[in-house]
């Protein structure tokens, strides 16, 4: 593991002239930035030089400003073919898409140092399949794993039935291997015991808008740049989609944007946009919905909707109705819709609602969000108010500070002001999440919510909270793949406490070298209630891995097999394989093959991850990242799919990809654009057409316009709000950490920048409880709710919050975690942030496991603690890591 | 949580020297043992007129960039090293706080270079008095804490901002290294 103590080189070895170049993207966040990887071999000696003829960039050094300059932290030393081989990473400077200027952040920025060096701190990586016996993870081969998987896993089937096999997986981590996992998973185990990384239960993230009829990644980066008026809920983009930052929005902002931060802390993206004429909408945890509504409201009053956009383009009461109770049943839209809250006859009957909800009166959603009235009057100006007989051109993004909060009714309001105020359909007018992940999802199968039991009486089925679920005992076997699970999820320290009983608490434990015996073990630990664990990660996980795991799978990664996975505007790239896989670690589309096969399941004789993306191809059709038809040209030319992809570089292709009828491929820059024409004579050969590409997605193609009650979610605020010494607790992503921080603390120069989990405060809330930056502080709670039993309850309102109490499904447990205290200005008064998922120190263990009781997500954001001092960290009398200064220097 | 050991760089032994081959150029060390340079440093505490030898003998000039008396806290000021080719702008300031590497009675004083480690922005002009820090950089807005060795706030990039070592003699100051590639270069002495 890194230490703290980075020691910064001087100098750094250059690749040569005719060094190989091979192109990728980022494998971190949503924007995929796209970079050269420059490969050489170390044997030799033949390094590039400073000058123009004698390195592969063709530059002479000193390069300028902008140039391919290589930083210590760009270069590596992998093994290709077995060979040891120079790498050096860089943003690539002829990229014409998304990081334009060869721009990158330091996550991509310093990728170079992901790739596994045994003489780095990636030496911990997966290297072999284990097995636990006799208490410890010994290494075993392949087969013998396997072999041992497939038959427990089968067993556990056909003995407890098909939602006692769970699989919680990523979404993201390319195409070809969620195509496997989800074949695999929903098609053959066809289990409802599933879900991803960063949620409970497979259901939408953005009810609101999928309900409204949004696309989440419909807008383009240029749209982005193009708004004249852009509101940002729930994420400062600088911090965590850097360039969709720096490359687009601050572009935009420079030539006049105004830019509205809807966030409790003032990072360096709100300060820049503060600075040159934006809002700063310095909200309470919780709130989003009153201040959206009230801007709404200012804006409806006024007569500032955009009643042209409004009368074409919202459905009235015959549209919303459109398709209920016929055609798809037991669809979220109906679930959702037969609460008979949300749906409307149109705007009319939405502002008719909105104007008789006191609580958005712009005085009484100030107070309660702790921001100056004048701020909601002013952004309902800003984005609404006619200049010159014109509307100004608005833009909404979202992420998870906001969606996190309040899952289903901040979604549904945001829809409904996007909607009046013409955004969501024209270029520099839309709305969508500004992302979180790449989107490298590829459905395999579908969800059988059928088998959930999880139905409210009189309602649709829900799908399954696979961690009640598990609570509960109901899983006996779960395959884990590329996620920390327990701290992803509210409640951590419970969880980990329920892991242990149900793994290594029990017990039947295997203490046997005989390879039935060990199966048999395992067969009886699941009838007896508890619960066998795979994992399969790339490095040892603490605790799922390395304490309660049985078998280990080790997987390969970027760099180390070639995928296919799309950004946040949906361009299409292939990542290339540029070095060997450590030991045996495998690609995780091999993994699940394997597995499979032994399972007894047909369809996964694969014999490369081209294989798997072609299969994969046709389920892509009609679909955002649709790239059927580049397979289609790829074979009429006698290539594959991925050789035909990696024709396309670092610029990629906007999904979905259509064939012109000269051949040509083409991709569509954003979904939902109404100023799209598509041939008149409709889609030819094996293009797909619908309705996502003109217009909106719901029954009829006109978006439906939303009520967003308050008080669905209010007794669950109310009864979160701080008490006595308590602050909110909230967390999030910090720019240099990404996600759990897997190889970010395996690079010294974070780790030394990050050692420890930090507790931002402001500092009137420190100094009332003497806490100055540097101090050691314990974070913890008595009143951490979750709940018992997967829902109980007989009437619709049993479900919320206050029914379930009242149920006494609600526990309150206690959780604890320890931090540097971070006295800032940056952040606002009563609340502080942590790091979401540091693993040692998650603040996910404070946030309230209780799902969203609509939607079925969790909402992240919302905690309560108590944070006193225990001591002094050692960065805070020392120079050499962590930095106290605020986040907001303009 | 476990704490790591520090990993100390590997340097050539007379093994690798053989007869008549005594002279290694930096990039042969390199390649022949699959390493990235790591030269270690040490800091130069206030007060003592002899200098800690660094571990790894490089040729860094030892320049006089100002006096102790004459600094003014919060007042930068500018100075070229290890050279006056390009991106050699760098800073003297007197921040007025303890500070890692800082020289001076109070370790104070400090020194880096002026160019961002993202993409080379110039951040002359943005130091601030009241965060002890230089940016945000125009170009992306990093921002770096001048008493922790240059490390950054907030930002992009991709290494900590090189920082000048100092040394006092009496009342002068003279750089003596730098710790950290500069932007541009590839080599801090070789441009």
């Amino acid at each position: 593991m890194a230490t703290p103590y980075y020691i910064p080189e001087t100098n750094v070895p250059l690749p040569p002239k005719g060094a190989e170049v091979i192109t990728t993207a980022c494998d971190y966040c949503i924007v995929a930035c796209g970079y050269k990887v420059y490969r050489w071999p170390v044997a030799g000696g033949h390094d590039g030089g400073p000058k123009a003829d004698q390195n592969a960039f063709g530059a002479d050094f000193p390069v300028e400003t902008l140039g391919p300059w290589v930083a210590p932290n760009q270069h590596n030393i992998v093994l290709h073919e077995g060979e040891p081989n120079h790498v050096v990473i860089i943003p690539d400077k002829e990229t014409e898409f998304v990081n334009t200027d060869g721009d990158s952040s330091l996550r991509g920025g310093c990728i170079a140092q992901k790739c596994y060096n045994p003489q780095k701190p990636t030496r911990d990586r997966l290297k072999s399949p284990m097995m636990r016996i006799y208490g410890i993870l010994q290494p075993v081969p392949w087969e013998f794993a396997l072999d041992v998987a497939a038959e427990v896993g089968n067993y556990v089937r056909t003995a407890h039935g098909s939602n006692a096999y769970g699989v919680k997986t990523y979404s993201y981590q390319y195409i070809e291997n969620t195509y496997a996992i989800t074949k695999y998973a929903l098609r053959h185990v066809n289990t409802a015991n599933f879900t991803f990384h960063d949620t409970p239960s497979d259901v939408s993230s953005t009810p609101g808008f999928r309900d409204a009829g949004f696309d989440n990644f419909g807008p383009a980066y240029e749209d982005w740049m193009n708004a004249e008026t852009l509101l940002i809920c729930g994420t400062d983009p600088y911090e965590t989609k850097t360039i969709l930052w720096t490359q687009w929005i601050m572009k935009g902002i420079q030539s006049g944007q105004k830019c509205i931060m809807m966030n409790p802390r003032r990072t360096a993206g709100v300060a820049y946009a503060e600075k040159n004429g934006g809002l700063w909408l310095d909200i309470n945890l919780g709130t989003d919905l009153l201040v959206v509504n009230a801007i709404a409201r200012v804006i409806a009053e006024n007569g500032w909707q955009d009643a042209e956009w409004i009368k074409n383009w919202v459905n009235n009461k015959w549209g919303s109705s459109s398709g209920f109770g016929q055609g798809t049943r037991n669809t979220p839209w109906q679930w959702r819709t037969t609460w008979g809250k949300f749906q409307t006859n149109g705007y009319e009957d939405w502002k008719k609602w909105l104007l008789g909800q006191d609580e958005f009166k712009p005085e009484y959603a100030a107070k309660i969000a702790g921001i100056d009235v004048k701020k909601i009057y002013t952004a309902a100006e800003w984005m609404a108010k006619p200049k010159g007989g014109k509307h100004p051109k608005t833009s909404i993004m979202i992420e998870k500070g906001f969606y996190w909060s309040n899952n289903t009714g901040n979604t549904q309001a945001i829809s409904a002001l996007a909607i009046i105020v013409g955004a969501g359909g024209r270029p520099g007018q839309v709305v969508g999440r500004a992302g979180g992940h790449q989107r490298g999802g590829q459905r395999g199968g579908k969800y059988p919510r059928n088998k959930s039991p999880m139905k409210v009486p009189g309602r649709r089925r829900r799908a399954l909270d696979t961690d009640t679920w598990t609570m509960s005992g109901h899983t006996r076997f779960a395959h884990v793949i590329g996620t920390t699970w327990i701290q992803s999820m509210c409640g951590s320290q419970q969880l980990a406490q329920r892991f242990e009983e149900l793994t290594v608490g029990n017990p039947h434990q295997v203490r046997s070298y005989d390879k039935q015996d060990i199966i048999d073990t395992l067969k009886r630990r699941a009838d007896s209630g508890g619960m066998v664990v795979i994992n399969q990660d790339i490095y040892l996980v603490d605790p799922i891995g390395n304490r309660y795991a049985d078998i280990i799978f080790p997987a390969a990664t970027w760099g180390e097999e070639t995928f296919m996975r799309a950004n946040g505007e949906r361009r299409l790239r292939l990542y290339n394989k540029f070095y060997d896989a450590p030991g045996e670690a495998k690609p995780d589309w091999w993994i699940i093959a394997e597995l499979a096969k032994r399972m007894g399941f047909d369809g996964f004789d694969w014999k490369n991850s081209n294989d798997v993306a072609e299969e994969s191809a046709r389920f892509s059709r009609g679909s955002r990242k649709d790239f059927n038809m580049i397979k289609v040209a790829a074979h009429r030319e006698g290539k594959t799919l991925h050789q035909k992809l990696g024709e396309f570089g670092t610029n990629g292709i906007q999904g979905p990809v259509f064939m012109e009828d000269d051949g040509t491929l083409v991709g569509t820059k954003r979904l939902h654009d109404t100023t799209r024409k598509l041939p008149e004579t409709g889609p030819a050969a094996g293009n797909v057409f619908n309705k996502k590409l003109t217009h909106f997605n719901s029954q009829t193609g006109r978006c439906n316009i939303q009520k967003s009650p308050w008080s669905l979610f209010s007794d669950y605020w109310e009864w979160m709000q701080p008490k006595g010494n308590e602050l909110w607790c909230t967390s999030g992503r910090t720019n240099e950490r990404w996600q759990s921080g897997f190889d970010d603390r395996r690079r010294p120069y974070v780790v030394q920048r990050w050692p420890d989990n930090y507790v931002e405060m402001h500092p009137d809330d420190a100094k009332a409880r003497g806490i100055e930056s540097g101090d050691t502080l314990m974070v913890y709670s008595d009143r951490v709710p979750s709940l018992k039993e997967t829902i109980l309850g007989v009437e619709g309102s049993d479900y919320s919050f206050s029914g379930q109490m009242k149920a006494g499904n609600v526990e309150l447990t206690r959780a604890a975690v320890t931090g540097v205290a971070m006295v800032t200005r940056h952040i606002k008064k009563g609340i502080i942030f942590m790091d979401f998922l540091h693993t040692s120190q998650p603040a996910n263990a404070l946030e309230g496991r209780i799902v969203d009781w609509i939607s079925g997500n969790y909402n992240y954001k919302m905690g309560v603690a108590e944070v006193k001092k225990i001591g002094v960290s050692p960065y805070k009398n020392t120079f050499r890591s962590m930095s106290f200064a605020p986040r907001d220097i303009t | 949580m476990q704490r790591p050991e520090i990993d100390a760089p590997q340097l050539p032994s007379k093994k690798d020297h053989p007869a008549g081959k005594c002279l290694m150029s930096r990039r042969k060390m390199l390649f022949s043992s699959g390493l990235a340079t790591a030269t270690v440093m040490v800091t130069v505490n206030a007060g003592t007129a002899a200098a800690k030898m660094p571990a790894m003998v490089t040729t860094y000039p030892r320049k006089k960039i100002g006096k102790l008396s004459a600094l003014k806290t919060d007042q930068p000021v500018g100075f070229e090293y290890p050279d006056e080719g390009a991106y050699a702008q760098s800073m003297l300031v007197k921040l007025g706080t303890e500070a890692g590497g800082g020289i001076g009675p109070k370790k104070d004083v400090v020194a880096f270079n002026y160019f961002c480690t993202h993409q080379g922005g110039d951040l002359s002009g943005t130091y601030k008095g009241d965060t002890k820090s230089l940016g945000a950089c125009p170009l992306h807005l990093s921002t770096y804490d001048l008493t922790r060795h240059g490390i950054l706030i907030s930002g992009q990039a991709y290494q900590s901002l090189p920082q000048v070592l100092l040394e006092v003699q009496g009342d002068d100051i003279y750089a003596v290294g730098v710790f950290g590639l500069i932007f541009g270069r590839y080599d801090n002495l070789q441009g």
